[in-house]
């Protein structure tokens, strides 16, 4: 039921990662009238970021609803939606923003359904762009994923691909719980190749992008992306590394990272998150704790942002998170036996 | 945390220590800089510093044991720390040689992950354990690779594939018969220099065809000599002058005239060396050493009569820097003093010969149509013959023959 403005003729197309996006949220509306868009700048404009384009002038104003500036209205309006019936997806413009809403998604969209017994749910789905690398300095870089993770009642994916951005986004529409998704502000652009018809990526189950044999790297969204750029690289420095693209971080998929370590060994974390107290720990922790601990030949390493904002300047926000020239040298590290 | 004192690299190309002395005891009090160890290494002794001041606890490592460089061979409690942290047991460090024990047939329990006290020894990824566990083996006859010796998957598995395979099926095979064993005796691991004179010597003898040359010389004028320069030195303060160092001073003098002597083999090229130090071998506590009379040329006899006074000295203190005990262009081993009538020696690599001197004994010989007895000693010079060809140690040798015949010629 291809009906937009995307060329429908093949089954399978190249589109970028935001049309990806938007071409998920259209066949949700048309199938689903229950499904509505709001955020700030979402109808007219088209998204900060282009990503709701004209599904406004497919759909009218009544369902997709330019908002006033407020984090905090946006979220209650949305759960209160969600409780009584609606499947709203809203988009904060920058994920830092999402600071503002914290009392609705955490307190009461994450808990509704619990203290209720069951007899309330909140389908409700938070796009949320993030990450560095635009420039865009410390308030509107940030990459905030972890913190939603620790959230019981939420989930939280972090789609690398088009493909996936579009089956993960239909899958969390469906969802009868809070879903946020954080789509990675350079990934955008990016192109591959996405199915026509609608179709879900399931939720929770983690993708091996490339297999491998002496080290396992793990990432999620854009860092999943290097991380297959830089097995290239070392393949042909002699080293055959595993990469994992976690696609969701809650629920995580420990079963594939698991298997993985047990075969390869090694465990490479990388992430653009904040090091201290991130996505890696938990990982690295998770792994430990196993009965994979006595498969490891080398210390878990984990790659993550740094302990500081994101700079303005260019050449320091590069070197603030994860660049493939690091991910290469500690994967090398890591299977050289040196301290990594 | 406790401060983990390992076992450093003092030297370049060291791969394993011997401490030799602990000058430390558990649970002493030391202060940062305080020597708390000797090791043995290049043929000399180096003393090592406490890295950090507080107690010395969980002393690991034996004496006379060689140990891989970067293995922590105790651990020093900071103020405070060490009445929390009772001692642990010792543990032995790992030795190197992983020498006579075999494998423990029953598989031992998994290690103790310590908690706060991991400083307990022997560092192992869990993979490496969990292999070690599979097939009974004990972790402490495996060398670690890893940073700071720690033992990985290849490890175990290396040293699994070189270790004698026990066999399981003893009806298989008869008892052997006393008889045919050889005697068990008491087996001894190298020291460490030990080692590096086994390791050099068998790399001379493989790489350097060797040669010898002898010269039966007359020692009458070179004993005279001696005598005469004793009472000198006597009058000027200098120690007596020894034979040994009588012929350090000729082939010092002579070698000048005879580069290729004083010359290494280096790839495809012969390395000439602009000074000539002389080295002489000598023996302390069963195991050889080499001290170097460096740029020996300029010396006169009560100069390396002191210097050699000083080496012989230092070296029986252990004072003697690696420096001074290694680098020499040419080698002297003197064994008359045993009564050693002649013998060939092994080049001491990478120089090109070295001179082993026999007993100086009174011999009937012919002079003028005569049958007289003259002090006569062998002089076998070692050549190594990528570099020195017969004609040109010929040479060397009439030459030393004419000095040591002649010696006021040349001093």
């Amino acid at each position: 039921m291809p009906s937009d403005t995307l060329e429908a003729g093949s089954e399978i197309r190249e589109l970028s990662y935001a049309e990806a996006v938007r071409e998920a949220l259209g066949q949700a509306m048309e199938a689903d009238e229950r499904v509505f868009l709001f955020g700030e700048d979402v109808g007219v404009y088209g998204g900060a970021f282009g990503v709701s384009g004209d599904l406004v002038h497919r759909f009218g104003k009544e369902r997709v609803i330019d908002t006033p500036i407020s984090e905090l209205g946006i979220a209650g309006a949305a759960v209160g939606a969600a409780i009584t019936g609606m499947r709203p997806v809203l988009e904060i413009q920058f994920s830092d923003f999402v600071t503002l809403a914290m009392e609705q998604l955490v307190n009461q969209a994450a808990k509704i359904r619990f203290m209720f017994g069951g007899k309330a749910s909140v389908p409700m789905v938070v796009r949320l762009p993030g990450g560095s690398g635009t420039g865009a300095a410390a308030q509107h870089s940030q990459s905030l994923e972890a913190w939603f993770a620790h959230v019981p009642g939420l989930k939280v994916l972090q789609p690398s691909t088009p493909h996936d951005a579009k089956g993960m986004l239909l899958a969390a529409i469906d969802d009868p719980n809070p879903v946020l998704i954080f789509e990675h502000k350079l990934l955008y652009k990016t192109k591959g190749h996405v199915p026509a018809e609608a179709y879900r990526v399931p939720i929770g189950k983690a993708a091996i992008r490339r297999e491998g044999t002496d080290v396992t790297i793990v990432g999620s969204s854009i860092m999943a992306r290097k991380a297959e750029a830089v097995a290239e690289r070392l393949a042909s420095d002699g080293i055959s590394a595993e990469v994992i693209d976690l696609r969701s971080i809650r629920p995580i998929d420990f079963t594939t990272i698991a298997e993985s370590v047990r075969k390869t060994h090694r465990l490479l974390v990388v992430y653009e998150g904040v090091k201290t107290m991130g996505i890696g720990a938990e990982i690295s922790a998770m792994i430990a704790e196993s009965e994979v601990f006595d498969f490891l030949d080398a210390p878990i390493i984990r790659l993550g942002g740094a302990d500081a904002p994101i700079p303005y300047n260019p050449v320091l926000e590069k070197a603030a998170v994860p660049q493939e020239d690091d991910i290469v040298a500690a994967a090398s590290n890591l299977v050289r036996r040196g301290e990594a | 945390m406790p401060i983990e004192v390992i076992l450093p690299k003092v030297d370049m190309d060291m791969e394993t220590g011997t401490i030799e002395t602990w000058h430390v005891k558990e649970g002493d009090q030391v202060r940062q800089g305080d020597t708390i160890f000797e090791i043995g290494t290049n043929k000399a002794v180096m003393e090592v510093e406490a890295p950090a001041t507080g107690a010395i606890r969980n002393i690991k490592a034996e004496t006379g044991v060689p140990i891989a460089v970067g293995t922590p061979v105790a651990w020093i409690y900071l103020d405070g720390e060490a009445a929390a942290a009772p001692s642990e047991p010792t543990a032995a460090a790992a030795p190197v040689a992983a020498a006579a024990s075999l494998p423990p047939t029953e598989a031992p329990l998994s290690p103790a992950i310590a908690g706060p006290s991991a400083a307990s020894g022997l560092r192992a990824t869990p993979l490496a354990r969990r292999i070690a566990r599979q097939n009974g083996l004990d972790l402490k006859a495996v060398t670690g690779t890893g940073p700071r010796g720690r033992i990985g998957e290849a490890d175990v598995k290396r040293h699994l594939e070189q270790r004698p395979r026990c066999s399981p099926a003893p009806e298989a095979r008869p008892a052997p018969t006393p008889a045919a064993s050889p005697s068990e005796g008491r087996l001894q691991p190298f020291s460490a220099i030990r080692r590096i004179v086994a390791s050099r010597l068998s790399e001379s003898m493989r790489t350097a065809p060797h040669f010898y040359l002898t010269s039966e010389i007359e020692m009458s004028a070179a004993r005279e000599l001696l005598r005469r320069l004793a009472a000198r030195h006597e009058r000027i303060g200098a120690p007596k002058p020894s034979l040994t160092v009588l012929i350090a001073r000729v082939a010092a003098r002579i070698l000048r005239d005879h580069p290729v002597i004083n010359a290494s083999a280096e790839g495809e090229a012969t390395r000439f060396h602009e000074r000539i130090d002389i080295g002489i071998a000598m023996e302390r506590d069963g195991d050889l050493v080499v001290p170097v009379l460096r740029d020996a040329a300029s010396m006169d006899m009560p100069a390396m009569s002191r210097e050699f006074a000083r080496l012989r000295d230092g070296m029986a203190k252990r004072t003697l820097t690696p420096a001074e005990l290694g680098g020499g262009t040419f080698t002297i081993s003197n064994l008359g003093m045993y009564g050693v009538d002649s013998f060939t020696a092994i080049i001491n690599p990478p120089q090109g010969a070295i001179l082993a001197v026999g007993r100086t004994l009174d011999k009937p010989v012919g002079r003028e149509g005569q049958i007289v007895l003259r002090p006569m000693a062998n002089f076998t010079l070692s050549s190594d013959h990528r570099i020195v060809d017969g004609v040109a140690a010929a040479r060397f040798m009439a030459e030393l023959r004419e000095a040591l015949e002649n010696p006021e010629v040349l001093l």
